[in-house]
């Protein structure tokens, strides 16, 4: 078979395969389930034995994350969170703590809940929230997530906040590599009294320590209690204060090139196999081109949304 | 009423708009993404067999091609997801 006739057998409908692209037959399916099951079982792999040639690109750190999260705030007249040294001990405790009880959520399975760990940091609290993120690959990133959700953004915009505490670390969750980035917000007592009284902002946090008000999850208003007998530092702990990761090849970008390459070939072929099998009728038993056209554009369109990150 | 091939790809868009709108709602929720996509992924191939049975033309070899589609799909989509 020459070159023109290879490609006219692969590609097009014909009678040497059967009137249906050979690179849509039953078999040429099943081969493409097989090699990129055998494919994301080769990444995970080399990924464990090779971290730093085949991983995932970070580049996450606590002053950016502080930034563009009292950008967003200046952008709607709020004023700048203070880095607070016993709040980020808090979210380095509660990072570690996720680590090694193997969880993501805000409560830990041992009952332990954000406000213990603001507690075990002797931050005593008047209003106190949490927001959680992992496997996300820059600063912005993660707070354009935040902000994209209702219930995180009322955390990064709640005017009662004065003070926030970041913990950003690299670790193994759920057997896979994952980068956490723990938010903890917060106000006591010493904050509203040393904060700058800006006149929009100062009522509403008063009338916060004042009369709590229910808040949306992971929200929560309730009065300070006396720190638990595991104290942390009040300095955040500089193993929490960003992770970068630069591999060779990093793993979401080879992925997702590879299956649009790949799902375009098919969508192309696709619509060449029902253009030239109406064009020509052909009879033959097959499924519907459309149909698999329209199934296959809508599964590149939502892997067009994908991000690896995830909120809590 | 009779089931047409236009009203019945109008069904499969419903049913494509609706796993399209699920997942961009739960985003960036990864785990509830890939759960979205291989439930639309199904109903896809539910969809493909209760389509060539109303043509009267269901053969085992359709029915494969549509559960591989819909493999293929789950598979792309733990590639994006899973890795």
């Amino acid at each position: 078979m020459t070159f023109f006739g290879t490609l006219v057998h692969l590609f097009l409908p014909h009678h040497t395969n059967n009137h249906r692209s050979r690179i849509l037959h039953i078999d040429a399916l099943a081969a493409y389930v097989l090699l990129f099951a055998v494919f994301n079982f080769g990444i995970r792999t080399l990924h464990r034995s090779m971290p730093d040639i085949l991983g995932y690109a970070t580049d996450i750190h606590v002053e950016q994350l502080l930034a563009s999260t009292n950008a967003k705030r200046q952008s709607l007249g709020l004023s700048n969170l203070t880095l607070n040294g016993k709040l980020s001990a808090a979210a380095a405790r509660k990072a570690q703590d996720m680590f090694e009880k193997n969880y993501w959520a805000h409560n830990s399975p041992t009952g332990s809940t954000p406000w213990d760990f603001i507690n075990g940091a002797g931050y005593r609290y008047t209003v106190a929230g949490e927001n959680l993120a992992k496997n996300f690959s820059t600063s912005d990133g993660v707070v354009e997530a935040w902000m994209a959700s209702p219930t995180h953004r009322d955390n990064i915009v709640k005017s009662s906040y004065k003070e926030i505490g970041f913990a950003v670390v690299n670790g193994t969750l759920n057997g896979e590599e994952t980068t956490l980035v723990v938010q903890m917000f917060g106000s006591s007592n010493d904050s509203i009294a040393v904060a700058p009284t800006k006149a929009p902002i100062v009522p509403k946090a008063l009338a916060a320590a004042e009369e709590p008000v229910p808040t949306t999850v992971p929200v929560e208003v309730v009065p300070a209690t006396a720190p638990a007998t595991t104290v942390a530092s009040g300095n955040p702990p500089t193993a929490f204060l960003g992770v970068t990761l630069r591999p060779l090849i990093n793993i979401p970008t080879l992925t997702r090139d590879i299956v649009f390459v790949f799902a375009g070939v098919l969508i192309g072929v696709l619509i060449l196999d029902a253009w030239v099998v109406s064009r020509k009728r052909i009879v033959r038993v097959a499924g519907h081109n459309i149909a698999h056209f329209l199934f296959l554009s809508a599964m590149v369109i939502a892997i067009g949304w994908v991000n690896r990150g995830a909120l809590l | 009423m009779k089931w047409t091939g236009l009203s019945q790809l109008l069904i499969l868009i419903c049913i494509l708009a609706g796993g399209l709108f699920a997942f961009y709602y739960v985003r960036p929720n990864a785990d509830l993404q890939f759960t979205i996509g291989t439930i639309t992924s199904m109903a896809y191939v539910l969809w493909g067999i209760i389509h060539h049975a109303l043509k009267k033309d269901l053969h085992t070899r359709v029915v494969v091609e549509y559960i591989l589609m819909g493999a293929i799909a789950i598979v792309l989509l733990a590639t994006i997801l899973k890795t």
